[in-house]
């Protein structure tokens, strides 16, 4: 496994010199510019499902009692919302950019295995429309959370099946886009480039990627014995065959929360890319950064059960837990450090990207603040299931991944399309999500503290006021997103001025090296790296 | 003298192994990791068997990542 000086096709399973057009050239392409469109579109339509879930339980909770969805609903809403926007939006963003970025970044031709790739991207849409049949099956969807606990999920009817069915086929989805992205990064990468001349992005996901493969068979084991024990008469999480619901807890929360990093990491590596180019600096401590995301993914780890400090768990394992939990503010810290030591004295500009990877930093430390605050076990005993978790957890993967994914898709849209996006768009984009986020989510502080739990479709008086404020807020946080897909729209149709090969002053990684839009086939004849 | 850098049909080869090798243990990984956690509930004490698992698939990233880190 090293780095090897590679010809066109020869480094990749496929010889893709032609390529059909229309459809077919969708189905068929093994392209990874492609496959990256595919990815990005697909999450962004799933992105749009999920988003029309949560208005949906926005609109419940604007005010007291029970409005427009029965509370079964409400539940199942609560539940597709969560395993939508992981496993079909956030996820499926990530392997898009690592699809078009990666070998961009590196020299490489494309993947390693482009017909797998292909593969990969292709499981997807039937996943998510069995996640979407669930709502219509006898029973209605999975309604027990997107964690999928048990006693509830043993209890529930066929849709829970189709729950089980799909996380099964992302899962391989995703386990086959990791090995691909490990192959192409650990041996096409361009002669002289070694893995510590890597551009941050690459560096994020290859670690993202060795973490998706060690926690998805994991998850894939535990939905598989939740399966049997439906359906075959075991009794690993069924009590009332001896089996024990908690284990599934310690078994899930082992994917679970190295899940949240695979989330995140590739965020941060697309901050570490646009921060240095609107400071006009290279990133402050690229070292102690790729130790940092190293370090971060081994935490990962060892902290799952803080999301089950109230299952009754030995002092001693509270305590660890706890303590290990604060450990990754250490390595986090790091990387907010070294992102401020890269602005600081830059000759910065606030194009659009750049405004969302300050809007992330800021934002995505609150939530590791309050991700602090849940590591105390008095605390998080008291905290538990109320909103300030659900604060907590948007803070992190709306302000932190989302943010960033868009900071990202501004970043490089010049380049995957060959136009300049709408800046005074993208400006209005930003400021308008920051507003609305914060008009969404910062209320559910004060909620959670007061005591609101969370997956309920009714709740008391007392917390209407701030309700309210977040159902308003999310509406507009919902409306503004249209904004960028005019901005896509626009820049597809080739609607604005046409991109230079390098948009971007200081971006110095090699995608801005190809002509803009970045040609079918890149990197024929590897580039050196000096 | 500077390195020959251009590529050779014999790279094809070896780059095409390297990429079969790197991608097996990978799978490796995974099927481990899938068949340990289920595994290990049959044996009853999760948490020797997950710990076993993975304490060997962190070894090996470290040798593997380890190992690419000065070329």
């Amino acid at each position: 496994m090293s780095a090897i000086p590679h010809d066109h096709l020869a480094g990749h399973d496929d010889a893709h010199g032609h390529h059909p057009t229309g459809l077919m050239r969708w189905i068929t392409t093994t392209n990874h510019k492609d496959i990256g469109t595919l990815y990005l579109l697909f999450s962004l339509t799933m992105f749009f499902v999920g988003g029309c879930m949560a208005l949906t339980i926005r609109a419940e909770l604007f005010q007291p009692g029970l409005q427009i969805v029965h509370p079964e609903f409400f539940n199942s809403l609560t539940t597709l919302h969560g395993l939508i926007m992981i496993f079909g939006a956030i996820m499926p963003a990530a392997v898009g950019f690592a699809n078009w970025q990666v070998p961009l970044m590196i020299g490489a031709p494309d993947m390693a295995f482009a017909r797998m790739n292909n593969w990969s991207f292709w499981l997807l849409p039937p996943a998510a429309f069995m996640l979407i049949l669930s709502f219509f099956v006898p029973g209605g969807a999975a309604a027990g959370g997107w964690t999928l606990y048990p006693p509830l999920s043993i209890q529930a009817g066929m849709g829970l099946d189709l729950t089980i069915f799909a996380v099964h086929i992302m899962g391989a989805s995703s386990i086959m886009g990791s090995i691909n992205i490990i192959t192409t990064i650990l041996n096409m990468r361009a002669p002289g480039m070694t893995l510590m001349k890597m551009p941050m992005f690459c560096w994020t996901w290859l670690i993202t990627a060795y973490l998706l493969i060690a926690v998805m068979p994991v998850l894939a084991g535990s939905v598989t014995m939740l399966l049997t024990d439906r359906h075959f008469g075991t009794s690993f999480f069924n009590a009332a065959g001896g089996g024990d619901p908690v284990l599934f807890q310690h078994v899930f929360w082992f994917f679970g929360h190295p899940e949240v990093y695979i989330m995140i990491l590739p965020s941060f590596g697309i901050i570490s890319q646009i921060i240095p180019t609107f400071a006009r600096k290279p990133l402050f401590g690229y070292a102690s950064m790729v130790y940092a995301v190293a370090s971060i993914a081994i935490l990962s780890f060892i902290v799952w059960a803080h999301h089950m400090f109230t299952v009754g768990m030995p002092a001693a394992g509270l305590l660890f837990f706890m303590y290990a939990t604060m450990l990754i503010a250490v390595p986090t810290g790091v990387k907010v450090f070294n992102w401020l030591a890269t602005m600081w004295q830059g000759s910065m500009t606030f194009e659009t990207p750049m405004l969302f990877a300050i809007g992330f930093l800021f934002l995505f430390t609150m939530g590791g603040f309050t991700g602090l605050v849940l590591a105390l076990t008095p605390i998080d005993i008291q905290l538990q299931d109320t909103y300030y978790v659900v604060a907590h957890f948007h803070y992190v993967l709306v302000a932190g991944s989302l943010f960033a994914f868009f900071g990202g898709a501004y970043y490089w849209m010049p380049k995957w399309t060959g136009t300049m996006y709408s800046e005074k768009l993208g400006q209005w984009h930003f400021w308008l999500s920051m507003i609305f986020f914060n008009i969404t989510f910062f209320p559910m502080h004060f909620l959670g503290v007061a005591g609101m739990p969370r997956r309920i479709p009714d709740y008391a008086q007392q917390f209407a006021d701030w309700n309210m404020v977040a159902s308003v807020g999310a509406f507009g946080f919902g409306f503004t997103q249209l904004l960028f897909v005019v901005v896509v729209v626009k820049c597809i149709r080739g609607d604005g001025a046409k991109a230079p090969a390098k948009p971007w002053e200081g971006a110095d990684t090699l995608e801005w090296t190809v002509p803009s839009p970045a040609p079918y086939h890149t990197f024929e004849t590897p580039p050196v790296v000096a | 003298m500077a390195a020959d850098l251009s590529p050779k049909v014999a790279d094809g080869a070896r780059l095409r192994h390297a990429n079969l090798r790197t991608a097996l243990a990978v799978t490796l990984i995974a099927v481990l990791f899938f068949a340990g956690v289920i595994a290990a509930q049959f044996v009853g004490d999760s948490a020797v068997g997950m710990s076993v698992v993975a304490g060997a698939v962190l070894l090996f990233l470290v040798f593997a990542i380890g190992r690419h880190l000065r070329k």
